[in-house]
């Protein structure tokens, strides 16, 4: 199983963590899709705490953060 | 009589406020986060504030920058927040930077800080605050917020930056919506992470992104490491070489 943790308004109409079977996914990028969330709104993808590129592996176990872009002003 | 709440506790205490006082701390951006950071930080009595900001007040800033009032609007951002708060605490030295951040002016403007505490919004001066930072390691307190959801972080040399996260890659949408209340939430917990890197008590965020979900009301730590590649952590150990 793979955790996928969402942030910020990646929540809005999904839920918070879902836990996704490995072997529907070869990439971060593909869960990203699975999500229906453009890959280029993604600001943080992390696996396990560590930034890494979107066509990165996952593997069982592994925990996905995703963050969307955040202002200040 | 000032300070008599918050030198009763033990973690602070007299000697604690004297440490305040003679504190240096830099909060770039005075809008949404910048107000309550700096409303804070004045009235904990920290000795030495300066604050950046390069803008003037719109009235599309007065749903959330409770520094500004209608009264203050198409005047600079930084002189509209001074006004305040020296009014709010005549004892604190409070100095104004009105300028446009860049990489050839950065570092004199942060340089000699105790605490840098960054409260812009876009991505762009975010990298540039925090590279600069990591460089003279300075602790940096870092907060973003984006409607009813936020996060602060501590960002210092040894732990990881926003170039790290690969934050610099990001792209953002303008304007970004946000609720007053969730700059508030945030910029309060920035100024208390600031007060804690003052003070050198308490466990600072570094490391650990701290996150808000004002709709669930709930907060959510995620541990972040450091990138082995980071261009920003290369340049600052070659700098420091």
């Amino acid at each position: 199983m793979i955790e996928v943790r969402l942030f910020a308004t990646f929540r809005d109409g999904r839920e918070k963590v879902y836990f996704l079977e490995l072997k529907d996914f070869k990439n971060a990028g593909e869960i990203i899709d699975h999500f229906r969330i453009r890959r280029e709104d993604v600001a943080i993808l992390l696996i396990n705490g560590v930034y890494l590129p979107i066509d990165s592996p996952v593997k069982d176990g592994d925990v996905i953060a995703l963050f969307p872009p955040v202002g200040g002003g | 009589m000032r300070y008599e709440r918050q030198t009763l506790i033990p973690q602070i205490g007299q000697n604690g406020q004297e440490k305040l006082k003679k504190g240096k701390v830099t909060v770039i951006g005075v809008g949404g986060l910048g107000s309550p950071v700096l409303t804070y930080l004045v009235s904990a009595g920290v000795g030495k504030i300066q604050m950046i900001d390069c803008d003037a007040v719109s009235e599309s800033n007065l749903n959330r920058q409770f520094l500004h009032h209608t009264g203050d609007i198409g005047r600079p951002k930084v002189l509209s927040a001074q006004e305040k708060l020296v009014s709010l605490n005549p004892e604190v030295d409070l100095s104004t930077v009105n300028k446009r951040l860049n990489k050839e002016n950065i570092e004199e403007c942060i340089i000699g800080s105790d605490v840098v505490v960054d409260c812009v919004d876009n991505i762009e001066t975010r990298i540039l605050v925090a590279s600069a930072c990591i460089k003279l390691n300075i602790p940096l307190v870092e907060g973003g917020v984006v409607g009813f959801y936020g996060y602060v972080i501590d960002i210092g040399r040894d732990y990881p930056c926003l170039s790290c996260l690969g934050y610099d890659k990001a792209k953002q949408k303008t304007p970004v919506p946000v609720l007053g209340v969730t700059a508030g939430v945030i910029g309060c917990m920035q100024a208390n992470e600031c007060i804690k890197l003052l003070l050198g008590i308490g466990e600072p965020l570094y490391g650990r992104m701290l996150n808000y979900d004002g709709l669930s009301g709930t907060w959510e730590e995620v541990k972040v490491k450091k990138t082995q590649n980071c261009v920003v952590h290369k340049n600052a150990e070659k700098r420091g070489k």
